[in-house]
């Protein structure tokens, strides 16, 4: 029975200190945890950050990764969201060369999904678009092959939404 | 009362009881080797390379449970620490390495002598800090002292720029604070004890495996009165030694690789293993898949991560156990296993540890020594054929006196973990125990147990090979011997070099003699012991292998056969 792999959503609260974003890749390197992103920022509390984490790993794997980045002292808390009451998003920003047809189909798609044209001229056009990493993927793999592009993903970042937990 | 970051370190350091810094000094720590001539009851140590000075303090930290220190310049120092850092961290041995750095505004820039030693360290410090505003300082002293010797202990490196040592701060050591993030595991779940000692009621075949953990929270009293009131024999790994004496009847000695046949047979025939602060290394398990397999398995250890990391118990129990072990005495049943003891003693006379008689073997020696301090020596190895024949003959007896690098593997820690264990404990008897291979790397050292006089006695066992890695290729790859055979220097010159006695014992007859000879010797000495060159640790266990698979002595059924000395 091979354990099956899903991919899971980790969000961590750190204290910001010299080296602690280093020391969390590390650990997954070193570990040889494979990491699809990681996203880190400022939150709600000064000198504090927040990380979220995604992986795609068993059962098993998930747990050895929550009780090895816990352990490091400057994690106060780390938990696996997946499952939980969650908002996950990602920002990506796309830059397109091609012919205006391809342009303003790619247009189109990018607004009809809530996104933004942020520049739109003869032959290229800049685009933002937000929403969980799937609908991410979704429209930048259906972006037309004619169209030369530039795409850059910030990775997810996730919220555990219930406060009572 | 202004300070500044140099007189911070050194009041730092007696604050916290530190009366010995293994050191060596370099332009950006200059400032510090300056004050500390204002600092006499704090003793620096003077090593030859700085790998020592962090084996010494790890030697100084496993023989005595405190925190051992170690300081070393930038660059090249703080680099040449990294192996006694990793070293210690494998084993989990609280250490606070402080190492200079460049200028704090010329970092990043390659200044002359500057690496990048926090990262560097990163994989190989429970925790680690570059201190660039002085003010910080004093905490971080604290916090490096309390993080390394508490919950799983483990080296903390400070690393510390040139100018950080002159500035001034009026800012004072802070108390310890508990770190929102670093939880510490304590009293376990009562639920979990009540279930431990159910699964221990009924159990027939039970054995208690007894690892570091038990050294390092100083339980080694608790585990045996378990031992007693559960009549249950226990097995060792090979960091968990003394915490039974050996003459203990229920004691079984080192289980896995190179363990006593009894251990691991024992394990592979249990219905019940209670793991006791044990990490499951692969060197005590073999094949997981086959490891204890008639067993329920109940794992006890302070450090969560190592629940289900090689193996999953049906029991896991995160705590302190300091507070685990007198938990689960209380709410145990006492029990008698008469069958099943009864049944390891006659494994234990099928399968003793041999010493075979006409012939001069490194097991000669340690048998020997063994039998001359009583087991009651401090003990240090470097690693290798020597490392688990001492594992298997010096009948130890209590805790903090095998000095071993049990994860890392290190060569050449020998030397300097016995210099260590000496300066911490000058009235102990301590004994190096080395090989030919790991002595060469480190045995710069002898020039300072000569000044210091330090009475570290030396065991050097020369079979002019390095005789693991030669045992591995006889038996794996077909005796092709490749970069094996090794030649030393001529001994009784190095030791004559720097002024130490030598001995050289060519026979088995005279190894009494000889170590009686160095005993009486007040000072370091240097014995050398000339032995068989081919000579192979069993029992084995191929790596990776199952443990239902013992290799055993082939000498075990030679009618010369004797047992050892347990």
């Amino acid at each position: 029975m091979s354990p099956t792999t899903q991919t899971r959503t980790i969000t961590a609260l750190v204290e910001n200190e010299s080296g602690t974003l280093n020391r969390v890749v590390s650990l997954f390197r070193r570990r040889g945890f494979s990491l699809d992103s990681l996203n880190a920022g400022h939150c709600e509390q000064d000198g504090y950050s927040r990380i979220t984490f995604m992986i795609e790993a068993d059962d098993g794997t998930v747990t050895q990764v929550l009780r090895q980045v816990e352990r490091l002292v400057e994690v106060v808390e780390v938990e696996d969201v997946t499952h939980e009451p969650n908002v996950t998003r990602e920002l990506v920003l796309v830059h397109v060369f091609g012919s205006d047809i391809e342009l303003n189909r790619a247009g189109l798609e990018c607004i009809a999904k809530g996104g933004k044209i942020l520049v739109f001229e003869q032959g290229a056009a800049t685009m933002e678009l937000s929403g969980t990493p799937d609908q991410i993927e979704e429209f930048v793999t259906n972006l037309s092959p004619q169209l030369k592009r530039t795409v850059h993903r910030t990775g997810a970042i996730a919220l555990h939404t219930n406060p009572w937990r | 009362m202004e300070r500044t970051g140099a007189q911070i370190v050194m009041a730092g350091l007696k604050r916290h009881g530190v009366k010995t810094l293994f050191g060596y000094p370099g332009g950006v720590v200059l400032p510090l080797y300056d004050e500390m001539l204002n600092w006499p009851e704090v003793e620096h140590i003077l090593v030859r390379h700085e790998q020592c000075a962090a084996h010494m303090a790890d030697g100084y930290a496993r023989s005595t449970g405190e925190v051992g220190v170690c300081l070393a310049t930038s660059g090249p120092g703080a680099t040449n620490l990294v192996t006694g850092i990793a070293t210690a961290m494998m084993d989990s041995i609280p250490l606070v390495c402080l190492t200079g750095n460049v200028n704090s505004w010329a970092i990043g820039k390659d200044a002359f002598q500057e690496t990048d030693i926090q990262g560097i360290s990163i994989p190989i410090t429970k925790h680690n800090y570059l201190v660039t505003d002085i003010d910080d300082l004093p905490g971080v002293l604290v916090e490096a002292f309390h993080l390394a010797n508490t919950g799983r202990k483990g080296p903390v490196l400070v690393d510390i720029p040139k100018d950080v040592f002159t500035a001034v701060t009026s800012v004072d050591f802070p108390e310890p604070e508990s770190r929102p993030g670093y939880k510490l595991a304590k009293e376990p779940k009562a639920e979990d004890i009540e279930r431990a000692a159910e699964m221990l009621a009924a159990s027939e075949k039970p054995i208690l495996l007894a690892g570091h953990g038990v050294v390092s929270s100083d339980t080694a009293e608790s585990l045996v009165a378990l031992a007693e009131k559960i009549d249950s024999p226990v097995v060792n790994t090979l960091l968990g030694l003394g915490s039974i004496p050996r003459s203990h009847p229920l004691a079984l000695g080192m289980a896995g690789m190179h363990g006593e046949a009894v251990g691991t047979i024992a394990i592979q025939e249990a219905d019940l293993v209670v793991s006791l602060g044990s990490r499951f290394d692969d060197r005590l398990t073999g094949d997981t898949k086959s490891f204890a397999e008639r067993a329920k398995v109940i794992h006890f250890d302070i450090d969560d991560t190592e629940h289900d990391k090689t193996i999953s118990p049906d029991l896991r129990i995160c705590c302190d156990l300091s507070f685990g072990l007198p938990a689960l005495i209380e709410a145990a049943a006492a029990k008698e296993h008469k069958a099943w003891n009864k049944h390891l003693q006659e494994v234990k006379e099928d399968f003793p540890l041999v010493v075979p008689e006409g012939r001069f073997m490194t097991r000669h020696v340690l048998d020997g020594l063994s039998q001359a301090t009583k087991g009651e020596a401090i003990v240090s190895t470097d690693v290798g054929q020597h490392q688990m024949w001492t594992a298997q003959f010096y009948g130890i007896e209590q805790t903090r006196s095998l000095l071993s690098s049990g994860g890392l593997g290190t060569m050449g820690c020998g030397l300097p973990y016995a210099m260590g264990a000496k300066f911490a404990c000058p009235d102990r008897e301590v004994w190096a125990v080395v090989g030919d291979g790991g002595f060469q790397m480190t045995f710069q050292e002898l020039a300072v147990a000569r000044d210091h006089k330090l009475g570290v006695k030396i065991c050097l066992c020369n079979n002019s090979y390095l005789g693991m890695v030669r045992q591995w290729q006889q038996l794996f790859f077909d005796k092709r011997y490749s970069a094996v055979a090794i030649t030393s220097p001529d001994y009784a010159k190095i030791a004559e070099a720097y002024s130490i006695p030598y001995l050289r014992c060519e026979t088995a007859a005279d190894v009494d003699k000889t170590l009686a000879e160095a005993r009486s010797i007040d000072g370091p000495v240097l014995c050398e012991f000339v032995v068989e060159a081919e000579e192979n640790v069993y029992p084995m266990v191929p790596a990776g292998g199952s443990n239902n698979s013992l290799m055993h002595d082939p000498d075990l059924k030679s009618k010369t056969a004797t047992g050892g000395s347990q």
